[in-house]
């Protein structure tokens, strides 16, 4: 029983290094594990797929660079899908780093080569100082909070897509791509129930247990949670990318976890039994 | 003169009058306070954003009395302080004299130092959970046993390796996020939001005064 | 060439922070600094170019109400500034109660609606009888059960009335319910840490559409870092 002792003891850098292993060794030789499409990736496309033609939509990368792993893949998938589309986008965000996230996914997806024309089709207008307060001014006034896009740094209300967007009721939907506050909560105070713009949301996994109860009310209409609803996305519209390239390594590190769990709870009633024995 | 200024009582006074412009109008459709209201939403933004150097000017000051006195560990508050300051002014927004956004400092310090450091730090936490989870997650007594049972299966049922294997699991997962997880949490949201409204009447009283502390004995 | 040192720096900052793993180290102070330094400083550039944008475009410089209010909005601005002289501590509290103020009223008026009637509206529109799926009708049944005692469970913390017998069943109910949604909390918790860790991962492998080139950067460092570590540990520790 010593070895269990030892065992539950072990310097937690062992741990460390198994986790290194388990999740760099699918990544370098994927295991082409299937990707079941669950019913949140399906619902989420099934949403984007039936915006009518020539809705507005704000698409909001709400984060920053520390949720770029977890978050910028179903934000590079969702923007494809959205430009593939006959609909507007207007980019916004209330969190200091989205703007230049969303730069970053500029450089990896041309919207041109979906025919998207910036400024009649889609506009950037980059991040707005204030949270809740910011939200709640973008949705009583647009083109007065936002009165320069981020991209140009030209007039908002010179551009073709703001013609008749003034106020929360000129957009159809709210995409809200997301890590923590301002997120949801508050874009469901301040623009969905006042205004009742309809919204759905993609979030990190750690956020995921505290929308519940908005889906079952039906206050937020779709939701994306994590990488690994991502890679299904990506597998739904055909364009397979980093979410895929890593729901292996999603799935041998989730193994791991459990296999210490496990191997933990198996030693720690183990030594209590030998223990128990033992008196 | 000063004293009269130093009283408490003005912020407390300024507290409720900018709650009550912002909730009266919600309810109560008065054009002047509808238009105040919507004046201030915007003009607050820019009083927001000019408080942009405070957390610069906080940094500074600290690390640089560090740096003064020579403190343990001075050189990382050296580290702090040159970083700080470089980021701060190739990011002033003066285009015209090539600062900004678009300035080849700013975006190499960004993409190349702020976005990898940031994404790091979270993602170690990876580690520590994982680490946790093998040392401190037993099986105890009835109340740990359904939070071991709950998150394991939690965790199968985020992995296509266990859902490809047996798919219940992600129908069991399911019902976790939908029934214990969606109870728990829409019972805390009821609670956040009375916890939310007592905490604005408080305010509103000039009972709570907790934001006001610091700089020494209120008046 | 910018490019190459653009990818070593990224990779070496990651491994930076990643040599705490071993134990706490230099090169995690270093990059630490770094970090606080730099993200500290990114906001100054969005916010002001936000003040500037309004100034410009937004209608601030018009004479009137418009610039009078930006004036005032400036003069606010430099009162948070009086945080740091002890003197005149008491004008920070200006715009602070200005802030606080709009940010309690925007918060309030709406959560009575979001955060608590359509939660209790949902709650009641539970249907409890769904003669077409069983399912739904047992967890309609559960979650309507489970609900008020986990909202009872907080609302009488440390009153008597939670020894009576039928608060005692309530709690339990409540407990294990919450046992339950916590376990939900850390399986998805380990979702997010381990995406994160995934992210990171790609970019040291050079995985697309990350440059390959970060590989050899990756693995270079990385022996580098652990080596001076290693030897650090079995020469000069031992000495000190």
């Amino acid at each position: 029983m010593a070895f269990l002792e030892k065992f539950m003891d072990m310097d937690r850098r062992w741990v460390y290094l198994l986790s290194w292993i388990f999740v760099l060794a699918p990544l370098l030789y994927p295991l082409g594990l299937p990707i079941p499409i669950n019913q949140e990736s399906i619902g989420w496309y099934n949403y984007i797929e039936n915006i009518p033609a020539g809705s507005t939509v704000i698409f909001a990368p709400m984060y920053g660079t520390s949720g770029i792993p977890e978050l910028f893949p179903m934000t590079v998938a969702t923007m494809r899908h959205l430009w593939s589309r006959p609909i507007k986008v207007i980019v916004v965000t209330f969190w200091t780093e989205g703007a230049l996230v969303f730069n970053i996914l500029l450089g990896q997806v041309d919207p041109t080569s979906y025919g998207k024309v910036y400024g009649t089709d889609w506009i950037h207008l980059g991040y707005i100082p204030g949270s809740e307060t910011a939200m709640a001014s973008f949705a009583r006034d647009i083109t007065g909070t936002v009165s320069a896009d981020f991209l140009r740094g030209q007039p908002t209300t010179s551009y073709p897509i703001m013609a008749n967007i003034r106020t929360a009721p000129d957009i159809d939907l709210i995409i809200s791509i997301e890590t923590g506050t301002p997120g949801y909560t508050e874009w469901l105070r301040q623009w969905q129930a006042p205004y009742a713009v309809p919204m759905i949301v993609g979030l990190i996994g750690v956020s995921v247990p505290g929308i519940a109860p908005y889906i079952q009310s039906g206050q937020v209409s779709a939701y994306l949670p994590g990488l690994t609803s991502s890679a299904e996305y990506e597998n739904l519209i055909h364009r397979p990318g980093l979410a895929v390239a890593g729901v292996d390594a999603v799935s041998m590190s989730h193994l791991m976890v459990v296999i210490l769990v496990v191997l933990g709870n198996i030693a720690y009633f183990a030594s209590r039994s030998s223990k128990g024995g033992k008196k | 003169m000063s004293n009269l200024l130093r009283r408490i009582e003005i912020p407390i006074f300024i507290t409720i009058i900018f709650t009550l412009i912002q909730v009266i109008p919600y309810y109560v459709y008065i054009q002047p306070l509808d238009d105040a209201a919507a004046y201030i939403q915007r003009w607050i933004l820019i009083c927001l954003a000019l408080a942009t150097f405070v957390g610069v000017l906080s940094l500074l000051l600290t690390h640089g009395k560090n740096l003064q006195k020579r403190s343990k560990g001075w050189y990382f508050s050296a580290i702090v302080v040159v970083f700080t300051i470089v980021m701060s002014i190739v990011g002033l927004p003066l285009a015209e004299v090539g600062l900004g956004a678009a300035n080849p400092i700013y975006l190499f310090l960004y993409n190349n130092m702020l976005q990898p450091l940031s994404g790091t730090m979270y993602a170690i936490i990876a580690f520590f959970i994982a680490a946790a989870a093998f040392r401190a997650f037993r099986a105890r007594n009835v109340e740990a046993s359904i939070v071991l049972l709950a998150g394991i299966l939690m965790v199968c049922s985020n992995a296509p390796i266990f859902t490809v294997t047996w798919p219940p699991f992600k129908d069991i997962g399911t019902w976790i996020f939908a029934v214990p997880n969606m109870a728990t949490n829409r019972a805390i949201t009821i609670g956040a939001a009375l916890g939310l409204v007592a905490l604005a009447v408080r305010t509103l009283m000039g009972i709570e005064r907790g934001y006001l502390r610091g700089g020494g004995a209120e008046q | 060439m910018v490019d190459l040192l653009a990818i070593w720096t990224a990779v070496f900052f990651t491994l930076a922070i990643y040599s705490i793993l071993y134990r706490d180290t230099a090169w995690y102070r270093i990059a630490e600094s770094v970090y606080l330094g730099v993200a500290v400083g990114y906001g100054v550039s969005v916010d002001l170019l936000y003040v500037r944008n309004q100034w410009t475009t937004g209608g601030w410089s018009t004479p009137g109400v418009m610039l009078a209010g930006f004036a005032i909005a400036v003069i606010m601005g430099i009162l948070w500034y009086f945080r740091f002289i002890k003197q005149y501590f008491y004008l920070y509290r200006w715009p602070l109660s200005i802030i606080v103020g709009t940010g309690i009223g925007l918060a309030l008026r709406a959560v009575i609606f979001v955060q608590f009637r359509d939660m209790i509206v949902a709650q009641v529109r539970l249907n409890l009888w769904v003669p077409t799926n069983m399912l739904t009708t047992f967890n309609n049944i559960l979650l309507f059960i489970m609900v008020p005692c986990v909202l009872l469970y907080f609302w009488f913390t440390g009153a008597k009335i939670r020894e009576t017998a039928p608060m005692k069943v309530v709690d339990k109910i409540a407990r294990y319910t919450m046992m339950a949604g916590f376990g939900s909390a850390f399986g998805y918790t380990i979702l997010t840490r381990f995406s994160m860790f995934i992210g990171r991962a790609q970019f040291l492998l050079g995985i697309t559409p990350n440059p390959p080139e970060n590989r050899t950067a990756f693995i270079v460092l990385a022996l580098l870092i652990l080596g001076s570590m290693i030897v650090y540990d079995l020469f000069f520790k031992k000495k000190s």
